[in-house]
């Protein structure tokens, strides 16, 4: 097993009609071992970008400490300097410069990126663990069931959904795929993003 | 002045003579303007020559840092390279970690930052130039100044380099800011013809302008020429 | 590429480089107690990639599959990349790596016609790309299909992730860089017009996107004429496209969750903007 399913992941943004859904299982496990059923992998940005982050937990943790506290000192050049929330799309630049900027020695850490942009429109990426950024329009998934969240998401997903259609799909995509899943699941939280506001949701889902 | 080797000291009363001189050696240099209007932005600056052998097209004192921002300069002109070199370097480390131009106010920040430095660093001595940066960004169009000091203003109009306070009283009396980018070219024109001696053509001015395309370009002789003809 | 790689007391051109190596200690160690089990890969653009010299310029061709593994990462992504006005880069190999490169050339390239006041000049792209690679002596997986117009004429090369480069009429790289040659080696002729060569790039591609598994969705086409103006064309062809077979069937109810099907424990709103309560 590769060191990226050491922890277990999946994770699932989703664009809908100015709107956008990030959606991720809550498990943490070494290998087979389930050991927590509440660990965050969604991290909230601005009230309009969010970050996913599967891979190893650690790694997870420590990029998330980056981003938040110490502040990679781009990131937090950005904000207090051009006294303004940043961009989704600059995020991303960033957030893959970071990650290349370790080409050589990387984290072991797949994210995916949800935000809307200034309209409002949703905007969507996701990339490897060295930064090659994957930019989509419809869905981005990462974790250790990609090819189940791609199977569920290729036939669940419709353009154009509004805020609930886009919770009730993003939902049961994930909670279908990480079913099949021995090392994700165990929980799920789900964010929807729009203009107004975000909306955060804790999923019943199957505890096995 | 006492010689030492700490560069830019106080002097007993308080001052920074070294400041002082950079600011008499930027107010020496030739006249510089900038004017915002509504809808863009126009510098102009005073590209007489010291000698008539000398080629006209060959000395560029606008210089573009970004597609969307350029700079012009009153002072010692090798100090002013060595600036926009900087900022052009600091606007690419920009792109490459943003994929966005750098927002003028931070290009404005950073070069004045690099002036800063310069004022308290040892084995340095101050740039010996003031620049206008004229831009264009999601803030709208923008005009700042900075100082070898390292200070730095936003400014509707302003004027560096000799005979910049009357040039300044002019534009106080003239500026408009709901002038439109046209009529702002023609205003620094009739700006930079007060107090210009000899007589204004295209090879001795130099004009830069961004527009709502948000595209800042340095204006041919043939140009500049057609302005020059339009406000005689 | 540090954040602000600048090197202010020389202020020579931004140097390549800057990696960090921090963590690579730590990632050996788990490498060893992972034994012989696989470490992650980076994504990879299997690719098809290709150009040809016509007799008014450059044609570059490529398709839109990137790979994790075996499953497709990206069905639409850009590998005709900008490195100038009048010169592009198609990229196959290490997904990150095609994608950096070519930004910090065209970034370095952008800087020396800042200075110099002069177009792009296609050696110079190429240079640069080359020593860059053989300084990394392969480890940056960039294969490279590299073409341009500039005031010497067109050129159009080929560059290996080991820094070694070709000057050549026509040239394919990547995983289906086989399929792709066996059309220009059937069909290519010196001095072609546009149409023609566009025609045969997009064949080309398509033998790609056919017959190499690493290779799919749609043709890219990018045209770089004489005089160096440039057309960039996503999807110049899209024969797999699936919007109108999904939309010649009605969705099964199924695949349409009905309202509040999912079971939720708890909920949280936060409201960003105050005017507009109704959430």
């Amino acid at each position: 097993m590769s060191i990226l399913q050491h922890n277990g992941a999946a994770i699932v943004c989703m664009a809908g009609k100015n709107c956008v859904a990030i959606a991720s299982d809550t498990r943490f496990g070494l290998s087979q071992q389930t050991v927590s059923c509440d660990f965050q992998k969604v991290f909230k940005q601005s009230d309009r970008l969010f970050v996913g982050l599967a891979g190893l937990a650690t790694d997870v943790q420590t990029l998330r400490n980056t981003l938040k506290f110490k502040r990679e000192p781009a990131l937090a050049l950005y904000e207090l300097r051009e006294e303004r929330v940043m961009k989704p799309e600059a995020f991303a630049a960033l957030l893959s410069h970071m990650l290349y900027e370790k080409r050589f020695g990387p984290y072991f850490v797949e994210p995916v990126v949800a935000g809307l942009k200034d309209d409002g429109s949703p905007f969507l990426c996701g990339m490897d663990l060295i930064g090659a950024p994957v930019y989509t329009d419809d869905y981005v998934v990462s974790g250790t069931c990609t090819p189940n969240l791609n199977g569920m998401c290729e036939s669940m997903w419709r353009p154009d959904m509004g805020p609930d259609e886009l919770f009730e799909t993003i939902s049961q995509c994930l909670l279908a795929s990480v079913d099949r899943d021995a090392l994700s699941g165990w929980g799920a939280t789900v964010h929807v993003l729009t203009p107004q506001g975000v909306t955060s949701k804790q999923l019943k889902g199957r505890m096995d | 002045m006492e010689a030492g080797y700490g560069l830019t000291t106080f002097s007993p009363s308080g001052k920074l003579p070294q400041l002082t001189s950079a600011m008499t050696a930027t107010n020496e240099g030739k006249t510089s303007l900038g004017i915002k209007a509504k809808n863009g932005v126009v510098l102009c600056t005073d590209k007489k020559l010291s000698s008539k052998l000398i080629e006209s097209a060959d000395v560029h004192k606008l210089e573009k840092i970004t597609p969307s921002c350029g700079f012009v300069y009153s002072g010692v002109g090798p100090d002013y390279r060595v600036l926009v070199k900087k900022a052009r370097k600091q606007a690419q480390a920009y792109y490459l970690t943003y994929r966005g131009l750098k927002p003028i106010r931070a290009l404005v920040q950073d070069t004045a930052a690099v002036c800063q430095e310069y004022t308290q660093s040892g084995g340095v001595r101050p740039f010996g130039v003031s620049l206008l940066v004229a831009g264009f960004d999601d803030e709208g169009p923008q005009l700042f100044q900075v100082d070898p000091s390292g200070a730095f203003f936003g400014w509707q109009a302003s004027a560096i380099g000799k005979n910049s306070k009357n040039a300044k009283s002019f534009l106080e009396k003239r500026y408009n800011e709901d002038v439109e980018l046209d009529d702002a070219i023609h205003t620094a024109l009739l700006t930079m013809r007060e107090g210009f001696e000899g007589e204004m053509n295209e090879h001795n001015i130099e004009l830069g302008v961004i527009g709502e395309d948000r595209v800042f370009k340095v204006l041919t002789p043939a140009e500049v020429k057609d302005y020059l003809d339009e406000s005689n | 590429m540090a954040a602000l790689d600048l090197d202010v007391a020389t202020l020579k051109p931004v140097e390549t480089g800057g990696f960090d190596f921090g963590m690579t200690a730590r990632n050996e160690q788990i490498a060893a107690a992972a034994g012989g089990r696989p470490m992650p890969q980076p994504m990879s653009t299997g690719t098809t990639i290709c150009g040809m010299v016509y007799d008014g310029g450059i044609v570059l061709g490529a398709d839109t599959r990137a790979t994790a593994g075996s499953e497709v990462a990206d069905k639409n992504c850009e590998k005709i990349h900008y490195l100038a006005p009048n010169i592009y880069c198609c990229g196959a190999g290490t997904a990150a790596d095609t994608e950096k490169t070519t930004e910090l050339i065209a970034s370095q390239l952008e800087l020396l016609r800042l200075s110099t006041g002069t177009q792009s000049r296609v050696v110079a792209a190429v240079t640069l790309l080359k020593r860059m690679l053989f300084k990394y002596q392969g480890h940056i997986g960039a294969a490279l299909v590299l073409g341009g117009v500039d005031c010497t004429g067109p050129g159009l090369y080929q560059i290996y992730p080991h820094g070694s480069t070709s000057k050549l009429p026509y040239v394919t790289m990547g995983s289906g860089s086989l399929a792709a040659m066996s059309v220009f080696e059937t069909e290519y002729k010196d001095g072609m017009d546009e149409a023609g060569a566009v025609a045969l790039v997009k064949n080309a591609i398509r033998a790609g996107i056919f017959n190499d598994l690493g290779s799919g969705s749609n043709v890219d086409v990018t045209i770089i004429r004489a005089g160096g103006a440039s057309e960039v064309i996503r999807g110049y062809e899209t024969p797999n496209d699936t919007a109108p077979l999904r939309a010649a069937y009605a969705r099964p109810k199924a695949l349409i969750p009905p309202a509040a099907a999912t079971a939720v424990l708890s909920t949280v709103v936060s409201v960003s903007d105050a005017d507009a309560m109704e959430l």
